[in-house]
């Protein structure tokens, strides 16, 4: 259970994936998967629909198992654990669609993730009026139910909720997705602000900008393994990578 | 000054509704209403956490009131009544959880299908175990003094208890409401029932609420069983069968998962049938209304008490088909847990199963042949009711084992062939076959509209549509004479000797002593007035309709294989496995789900038509909604998908019956017990053994869903992987939801 230190004597590992085989009954997705999140680090995972983004998260938080390889957090194996468990180690997901309950208030939906939410580490523990001081819209409506609120509010709720369950990594799927282009920017500014009070971000998205923008490195996911590693730069100028993996122009 | 308060509200209720609804039915509809209301709440919100259809809910209202009635006996009414509320629904709340624990908990992950199984197996267990420990003659419940007698006001006279029911269960149900809303507890249950594997992302075990959740829930139907059955003064076996589907109306109506929905609606259904419909309403005079439209309203309105039990399956129909949800639930998403068929491989191959058939037909085919050397003279008689029934199961095994839609109605089809026939030979001609032509195709008929509504649901739903239409005949079934002697009345079509001479489906009692031809307009034979001597034996009458049974089981049989073998068939099995590949392939689901529907309605006709034949009497109980449920037993029991498994298992069943009741099974250990001195002992345990023979086959069967729900047919494979009585684990989803993707 010590702290991995990374090779280069830099940052703590806070997630480390290795040679992780993962999918849903016989279909396999991922195929020798590894990826690693240092402290307070932003690392963005892009690539095409179908490239197991999505799977990916779902096996580090637990709602998949692993048919091989581990995924350690913070030095410890936590491969074989379930949705439960990861949370109250501090692992936090932000889900595609929000999963934001409907017919509970805002303020409802914040109290729940209270009550779950991280026991071991207490050092992000954000309390709910302190989420509230950070969304100004969310804290205008707190009594109104969660199927009131637009798209945005929604992300931004569902991002406060992983904020006050303690969250100390945050995995967040495609939290752009359906959003106009000037709440983009917000959402983008929201990841920024939470990745300074120390929380590490995995970042899962379409929007090869948004990652760009964001991320201090980048992981191109195709056909379930990681074909390239770098940082935001090296990627912007790898052309061959972005059309071969991404089809994209910048 | 408090008196003072509820006079007045009094008044001004008595002066509002004078008109229409007099206070003294309001009062008893309110009084039912929160009977209501805490028996729904509990299943509806064990139904919106865990996606568990619980029809072992009726059980534990009626322990309820058996404990209480255990209580109050020594006690006495004063303070034995005050222990029995506390006391009761603590006991029965502990079953909820062992229940919940030991039975519900290793179904998570499976279809919510099997729960429905599942409960319905405890509901044989329990409802035999309540005639075991307190017998089947009525139990006393005495309530204090205080809690009894008039109580009068505004001039008139009600009952003190009707208040005490609806102050206390008002602020039960308001405890309950508020636990939901304010506490910790509450909102992790509310949010389980909109999204489990959210809350489960945010870290809490909501798995560790399900036995809370099951045992309050409990507990609230324990208390409902208790304060209404103290008010009738007496509890009587079989209450829970006779309100669970009232309760499971209402938890539809008020939307599935929905608290709020299950207040609303059981206090709804409860002025709808006792201060509307039981009572009837008088005429509309509206001012500025003229007569001849408000005419056709009150001519329904007045038709209300006649249909008396029937209004509340109509709206139940009408909210699944244009709003499933009901009033106030959300949207339910099935969980895709898989529906687990039979399987085909082990040691049996396909063409040594088929002589393994054949052989079994040869069998059949000799058994009354040899009827004289039968241990019992009922084996005829035993195995035909097991093709029938075994008929039954294949009709059904078509819709459910090859689309994946469970239907709770089957009874329906079954109560059609009865009936209809029955009628045929009571009232117009004794032909046999013209008797089974009309009810096919009456049959058939209603099962393409049954499942035009039913077709559009989904799952649960689908389930609950099919046992809402099931009720709608089965309670038609003792009013349709009533309607048919006020038409006759009311026409000239008929003379007023007809109408008294009317009997369509005799009421409450059935249609007894018909007797039938095989022939066509009088031109034909008897059974009786046939004999086909072999040797030492005669085959006439029943013998001979033994014969006619066999080969219609065996001909249908061969008819719906050909049928699933057929382009068809290949249809309906892809959309068992998936109905989007379907769907884009270019066929419609739909169409092909109501074709099945219909093949299988039409072949439970048969099974029904059969059935009349055989025992030449018809009552109601051919429709209630026990004979859906033991159906779709049998199927599970032999393992569905297969065909051939459903009769198995129709087979399995009666089998066991006859074991259990004809003492076969204890003659051994009672002649061993004689030996030593303890023969009569075993002899009353074999006596109630063979009378609570459910309790046996109710436990078999949970056992079965728990431990082997591919059923019998895949007992030969099991063999083979040597995994005794184990279902195979790989082919539960990995993911405990079910899976979304």
């Amino acid at each position: 259970m010590s702290p991995t230190v990374a090779p280069d004597g830099g940052r703590e590992v806070v997630l480390s994936v290795d040679g992780v085989d993962a999918g849903y009954g016989e279909t396999q997705v991922l195929r020798d998967l590894s990826l690693s999140v240092e402290e307070g680090e932003i690392v963005s995972l892009v690539g095409r629909n179908g490239a197991g983004k999505t799977t990916t998260l779902r096996t580090i938080n637990g709602i998949l198992t692993p048919t091989a390889g581990t995924v350690s957090y913070r030095g410890e194996d936590i491969s074989g654990l379930d949705q439960t468990a990861t949370a109250k180690r501090g692992i936090s997901l932000v889900p595609e669609e929000r999963q934001i309950f409907p017919e509970l208030s805002v303020m409802e939906n914040l109290r729940l993730a209270e009550f779950g939410g991280a026991t071991d580490d207490a050092a992000h523990s954000v309390s709910v009026d302190e989420a509230l001081g950070m969304f100004e819209n969310l804290a205008e409506r707190t009594d109104n139910p969660g199927s009131s609120l637009s798209g945005g509010e929604q992300q931004m709720l569902a991002i406060a909720r992983a904020l006050v369950a303690g969250a100390d990594l945050i995995l967040l799927d495609e939290p752009t997705e359906g959003l106009a282009p000037y709440i983009v920017q917000d959402v983008m500014d929201i990841v920024e602000d939470i990745n300074e009070r120390g929380i590490s971000v995995l970042l899962v998205e379409q929007n090869v900008h948004v990652g760009l923008e964001l991320a201090d490195r980048n992981y191109v996911i195709d056909q379930g393994r990681i074909v390239w590693e770098g940082t935001s730069e090296e990627l912007e100028s790898n052309r061959a990578i972005l059309d071969r993996h991404l089809g994209v122009s910048v | 000054m408090y008196a003072g308060t509820i006079q007045s509200m009094l008044d001004v209720l008595s002066a509002g509704t004078a008109s229409f609804i007099s206070v003294q039915e309001l009062l008893n509809g309110l009084t039912v209403g929160m009977v209501y209301v805490l028996l729904a709440s509990g299943l509806s919100v064990i139904f919106g956490v865990m996606h568990v259809i619980n029809f072992a809910h009726g059980e534990l209202y009626a322990f309820g009131a058996y404990f209480a009635a255990a209580i109050v006996t020594p006690l006495g009414g004063g303070t034995g009544f005050y222990v029995a509320l506390v006391v009761a629904p603590l006991l029965v709340g502990v079953m909820g959880v062992a229940i919940e624990r030991f039975t519900v908990r290793p179904l998570y992950g499976r279809d919510p299908l099997y729960h429905i199984l599942l409960t319905f197996g405890l509901v044989l267990v329990l409802n035999d175990l309540i005639k075991l420990i307190w017998g089947t003659s009525p139990r006393r419940i005495a309530r204090p003094e205080y809690l009894t007698g008039p109580i009068e006001m505004v001039g008139m006279t009600f009952s003190r208890y009707s208040f005490f029911i609806i102050g206390f269960g008002g602020a039960l149900a308001l405890g309950v409401w508020a636990l939901l809303k304010y506490t910790r507890y509450g909102l992790i249950i509310r949010a389980g029932a909109q999204d489990r594997r959210m809350v489960r992302n945010l870290g809490i075990s909501i798995d560790r609420y399900y036995s809370l959740v099951f045992g309050m829930g409990a507990a609230l139907a324990a208390v409902a069983g208790l304060i209404f059955t103290a008010g009738r003064g007496q509890v009587v076996p079989g209450i829970g069968f006779d309100i669970i589907i009232s309760a499971f109306v209402i938890v539809v109506l008020g939307g599935l998962g929905s608290f709020r929905g299950a207040v609303v609606g059981g206090l709804g259904v409860g002025l709808l049938q006792e201060s509307i419909i039981r009572p009837g309403v008088p005429d509309l005079q509206l001012p500025l209304v003229p007569e001849n439209v408000l005419a056709p309203v009150n001519m329904v309105l007045g038709l209300l008490p006649q249909l008396e039990g029937m209004v509340i399956f109509v709206l139940m129909i009408g909210v699944l088909i244009f709003r499933p949800r009901g009033l106030f639930g959300t949207e339910f998403e099935e969980d895709s847990g898989e529906l687990l068929t039979g399987s085909s491989g082990g040691f049996l191959t396909d063409s040594g199963r088929f002589k393994l058939g054949i052989a079994m037909i040869g069998l059949l085919a000799l058994v009354p042949l040899g009827s004289g050397m039968l241990p019992s003279p009922l084996s005829v008689r035993l195995i035909m009711t097991m093709l029938t029934w075994g008929l039954f199961a294949l009709a059904l095994d078509f819709i459910m084992g090859y689309t994946g839609l469970v239907s709770l109605g089957h009874a329906l089809f079954w109560g059609i062939g009865a009936y209809v026939s029955g009628t045929v030979l009571f009232n117009f001609t004794e032909s046999a076959f013209v008797a089974a032509g009309v009810a096919l195709l009456v049959g058939g008929l209603v099962a393409w509209i049954v499942g035009y509504f039913s077709i559009r649901v989904h799952g649960v739903y689908f389930a609950m549509i099919t046992l809402a239409f099931a009720e709608l005949f089965h309670t038609s079934l003792t009013k349709i004479d009533g309607w048919a002697v006020g038409f006759c009345e009311t026409t000239p079509v008929c003379s007023a000797e007809a109408a008294r001479d009317i009997q369509l489906t005799g009421g409450s009692e059935g249609l007894f002593g018909f007797s039938s031809y095989w022939g066509l307009g009088g031109v034909g034979v008897e059974l009786e007035e046939i004999g086909i001597f072999l040797g030492p034996v005669t085959l006439t009458g029943d013998l001979l309709l033994y014969y006619i049974i066999l080969g219609v089981v065996v001909a249908s049989f061969f008819i719906t294989r050909r049928m699933l073998q057929s382009p068809f068939g290949a249809v309906l099995k892809g959309i068992r496995e998936n109905e989007q590949r379907v769907r884009f392939l270019g066929y419609d689901p739909t169409v092909y789900k109501r074709r099945a529907f219909v093949v299988s309605g039409i072949f439970a006709t048969l099974a029904g038509v059969i059935f009349a034949l055989n025992e030449s009497f018809v009552s109601p109980e051919a429709a209630e909604w026990l004979k859906s449920g033991e159906v779709v037993v049998m199927v599970i029991l032999g393992g569905m998908g297969t065909l051939f498994g459903p009769i198995l298992g129709a087979f399995t069943f009666f089998g066991l019956e006859a074991l259990l009741q004809e003492e076969t099974l204890f003659g051994p250990f009672i002649w061993a017990g004689s030996l030593v001195g303890l023969g009569g002992p075993i002899e009353g345990v074999s006596a109630t053994v063979a009378e609570r023979w459910r309790l046996f086959l109710g436990s078999t069967f949970v056992l079965f869903v728990v431990f082997l729900p591919r059923g019998l047919v895949s007992v030969p494979e099991l063999v083979q992987q040597r995994v005794p009585t184990r279902f195979d684990p790989t082919n539960v989803p990995a993911d405990p939801e079910g899976g979304d993707d």
